[in-house]
């Protein structure tokens, strides 16, 4: 019967869809609701309720793989931060401790701008971006980073230079392409 | 030395921090030497302070470790939800099988179903636990400071907590959290500092004061010096 097929393709499509976000985000995701929840079994529930939002929002999905993650990580700390607001209007709960890290809590601004970096990170070449992956977001020092890019360090850092000048090219709102340039 | 070592193409890595001690010297001794060099700098530090925006987590790619049982439940719960009703986005997919669907079985049943109004019973995202009764919760916009406070005063056993957010105090104001009794008696249920970001997003704080929930007519927020930014009557 095509109804009942149809649902059964429909539940095929939401499995692929959740499996996707989570194959590819998951990481990211889990590593930052354990950092802001301080738990990693609080984590994992933000983590599930994030999947699914975005399932029952896949409109907000259409977009680069950047503004992707960010609504993704944007979901996930609005999540952390209404159940922390919620924990501490309880009347027994002690305030903050060191054991539960506070949450930003007016942290709308800060998210927005980190959606912006992704997006921008993504109109990035890949090794652009993979040079500023390892030297800002991993700390690699050079000699690390051309190991693990294998490439030589030269190469490292005239990279790095031309990653953040791209970056600017890409604020400032002309998306010059600097690609040809990344020796 | 080849073109790609001289210090105008190391001023990326220098910004970032990942050259030798060596390299950094050599690229600051052509700053000093270069305006248009400092000005790039200034200008590539700019983008170093915005990657710092990212949570440095927003990288890392792939599954998470150990997260199997995590996909489970999610999956689990989605079929539940999708089983529990039919969805609008379903409904945009299959609303055409749908009517073929009937004009063969020659049968409204299936387009009623398919095509009823989709019940979003979409549960609270989360859970807000009920505040004791007796809480009260007041808000404002100080007209002359500009200070714009939210507080919520919950009843103790002859006291009362208090929780406030406070935005648009300048930073560097050593502020005070006070409460206000009927009989113009005041208590001080905390004290802070506050920060550029308390200035800008605000500050939330924490609190509770020996007042009877009766008895408290209104929260405020001086300076240490008594000046006063905002006051909510609650």
């Amino acid at each position: 019967m095509a109804a009942l097929w149809s649902r059964k393709r429909e539940a095929a499509a939401d499995e692929a869809l959740i499996r996707s976000l989570y194959e590819e985000h998951g990481r990211a995701l889990l590593a930052y609701a354990t950092r802001l929840t301080g738990d990693r079994a609080a984590a994992e529930d933000v983590v599930q309720e994030t999947l699914v939002r975005a399932w029952r929002h896949p409109d907000s999905l259409v977009n680069g793989k950047g503004s992707v993650r960010g609504w993704l990580l944007t979901v996930a700390r609005n999540i952390v931060t209404d159940r922390y607001r919620a924990k501490a209007s309880r009347p027994q709960e002690v305030a903050e401790s060191p054991a539960t890290p506070p949450v930003q809590r007016d942290h709308a601004e800060s998210v927005v701008d980190s959606v912006v970096v992704l997006e921008a990170l993504d109109q990035l070449s890949s090794d652009h971006r993979d040079v500023l992956v390892e030297i800002y977001f991993r700390g690699r020092s050079v000699t690390e980073a051309a190991q693990a890019l294998g490439v030589p360090p030269g190469t490292v850092k005239s990279r790095s230079h031309y990653a953040l000048r791209a970056l600017r090219e890409t604020f400032s709102g002309q998306h010059v392409a600097l690609k040809g340039v990344a020796g | 030395m080849t073109a790609q070592h001289e210090p105008q193409h190391l001023l990326g890595a220098y910004v970032l921090g990942a050259l030798d001690e060596q390299e950094a010297r050599a690229v600051e001794e052509y700053l000093a030497t270069s305006p248009e060099a400092r000005a790039e700098v200034a200008e590539l530090r700019e983008m170093e302070d915005f990657l710092g925006e990212l949570p440095p987590e927003a990288m890392l790619d792939g599954p998470p470790e150990g997260g199997d049982l995590l996909l489970q439940r999610t999956l689990r719960q989605v079929r539940q939800e999708r089983g529990g009703q039919v969805r609008r986005r379903q409904f945009a997919a299959g609303a055409a099988a749908a009517v073929i669907t009937a004009a063969v079985l020659g049968s409204g049943v299936a387009v009623g179903r398919s095509t009823a109004p989709s019940p979003v019973a979409q549960p609270p995202a989360t859970s807000q636990p009920a505040p004791p009764p007796g809480t009260k919760i007041g808000t404002t916009t100080d007209p002359s400071t500009g200070t714009r406070m939210t507080v919520q005063v919950r009843p103790a056993a002859g006291w009362v907590r208090v929780n406030a957010s406070v935005a648009g105090v300048p930073a560097g104001q050593k502020c005070k959290l006070v409460v206000v009794s009927r009989d113009g008696s005041r208590e001080e249920a905390g004290s802070w500092l506050v920060s550029a970001v308390g200035e800008a997003d605000g500050t939330n704080l924490d609190g509770s004061a020996l007042i009877d929930p009766a008895d408290v007519v209104a929260v405020e927020v001086e300076n240490f010096d008594g000046t006063r930014f905002a006051s909510v009557q609650v």
